[in-house]
């Protein structure tokens, strides 16, 4: 699907990620792996450390930390926010939606629209579309849109297919309507054929979670996991997107008379290294114009990691400077997009840590 | 073949392996060594392979067979 949008921009982002870190070193044990293997696996896939939350914190929390800090800040003000967008697949609830439990812990007023969306890894593609069909009425001037996940509570930490690449964060981006912005291409895809990909099988009315669901077991690779937790099937998952996602970028490209050397960096989802360096290769993309390291650094975040390798690889450059930038999100649903946009200067472009011990939800 | 050969040696942490060869013979031979070969067989002979289609492989000469079947067909 083509998508166009016009006289909308990006006016800001800040993310959230847990202080909590931990080392895939000394996660090894965990796994029924030989270390020597799990190491190999470790810097194929570029895994190294990840931020994940050590108690039971929740999506709104880390939304809310999030909005009180640029309130805190002066760089938003409750008051003018119009609509509020909530992207998760870890909601607080089944109901109400994440986005009025944010509203209602900050004190909002009644005029916000609040939206919930179940997206995964390209959460945030769909996320900005969301944002600016809202744009499109004349009472909603300032968007803010919320990813959030805290995946890490829904992955089996005995599960080597997964946890040593996932990691928990939210991020907030403003979206508001600017008369001088360049106009903005975006393509979308969906194929729920697939759904099984990515799945938490259990928790929801098609297999409510009971005390067989939570049953670890084993699977014919040696990963202990429930049906409560997430199960991806990694190489469906790898062959999906080294076919689907070079296709609709160069789509995008060709369809914008855009050439690689045009766009000054890549702002990809982050499922790990390894995809991210196909992906590279198959575009003709240089890896200094695709970061590659979150996964290395925070771990995969599903649909906050594009926020996430903006906030941590161009924070500096895009307060300074306009870059134009291709985003691409791939994942659960199966869900693949790209957008390609003018990003910058920002009012602001941060990164922030959640302290646990301060901020109890 | 060859140059086959040489990629499987890398992709099994070998020096040298032979296409009769067992790929369960490999200490290295999992998932990730799977997950390598797909990318391989992408990126060498432009061929979109599945990890199960790649599991009907016993031997390293299976592998290129399997590979090399789908790119004729």
């Amino acid at each position: 699907m083509k998508l166009s949008y016009s006289g909308k921009a990006i006016t800001g982002m800040l993310t959230v990620v847990p202080a909590h870190e931990r080392k895939f070193v000394d996660e090894m044990a965990n796994f029924n792996f030989s270390p020597k293997r799990s190491i190999k696996l470790a810097e194929v896939m570029g895994y190294d450390r990840h931020r994940i939350v050590a108690g039971a914190v929740t999506s709104s929390d880390l939304a809310v930390a999030g909005l009180e800090h640029l309130f805190a800040g002066g760089k938003l003000q409750r008051e003018e926010i119009d609509a509020l967008v909530v992207v998760t697949q870890t909601p607080d609830h089944l109901m109400p939606g994440t986005s009025k439990v944010v509203h209602g812990r900050l004190g909002l007023h009644h005029d916000v629209f609040c939206i919930d969306l179940n997206q995964g890894c390209a959460g945030f593609i769909i996320g900005i579309m969301q944002a600016f069909m809202l744009l499109d009425q004349p009472t909603i001037r300032k968007v803010v849109l919320v990813n959030v996940d805290v995946m890490s509570r829904k992955v089996s930490p005995r599960d080597r297919n997964s946890y040593p690449l996932i990691g928990d964060a939210a991020s907030v981006t403003i979206l508001e309507c600017d008369a001088g912005a360049p106009a903005i291409e975006a393509r979308l895809k969906m194929d729920g054929a697939r759904r099984e990909a990515l799945m938490i099988p259990a928790g929801g009315l098609r297999r409510p979670s009971d005390a067989t669901t939570a049953e670890m077991v084993e699977d014919e690779e040696g990963n202990f996991r429930a049906l409560d937790n997430l199960k991806m099937d990694g190489s469906a998952v790898f062959n999906f997107v080294l076919t689907e996602v070079p296709e609709l970028i160069r789509g995008l490209l060709a369809e914008t008379n855009t050439d690689v050397a045009d766009i000054d960096s890549f702002l990809f989802h982050q499922p790990n290294r390894f995809m991210l360096q196909k992906l590279a290769d198959k575009l003709g993309v240089p890896y200094d114009r695709m970061p590659s390291n979150v996964v290395e650094h925070f771990g995969n975040s599903s649909g906050v990691t594009i926020p996430v390798a903006t906030t941590s690889n161009l924070s500096a450059r895009l307060v300074e400077e306009r870059l134009r930038v291709c985003l691409a999100g791939f994942g659960a649903g199966l869900t693949w997009g790209a957008m390609l946009l003018e990003l910058g200067p920002l009012n602001f472009c941060e990164m922030i840590e959640y302290q646990e011990d301060n901020q109890n939800g | 073949m060859d140059e086959f050969l040489a990629e499987m040696a890398e992709i099994l942490e070998e020096d040298t392996v032979n296409p009769r060869d067992e790929l369960t013979s490999f200490e290295s031979w999992d998932s990730l060594a799977t997950l390598s070969v797909v990318a391989m067989a992408d990126d060498k002979f432009g061929v979109n392979m599945s990890a199960q289609e790649l599991q009907r492989a016993v031997t390293v000469e299976d592998l290129y067979q399997l590979i090399t079947a789908k790119k004729a067909a």
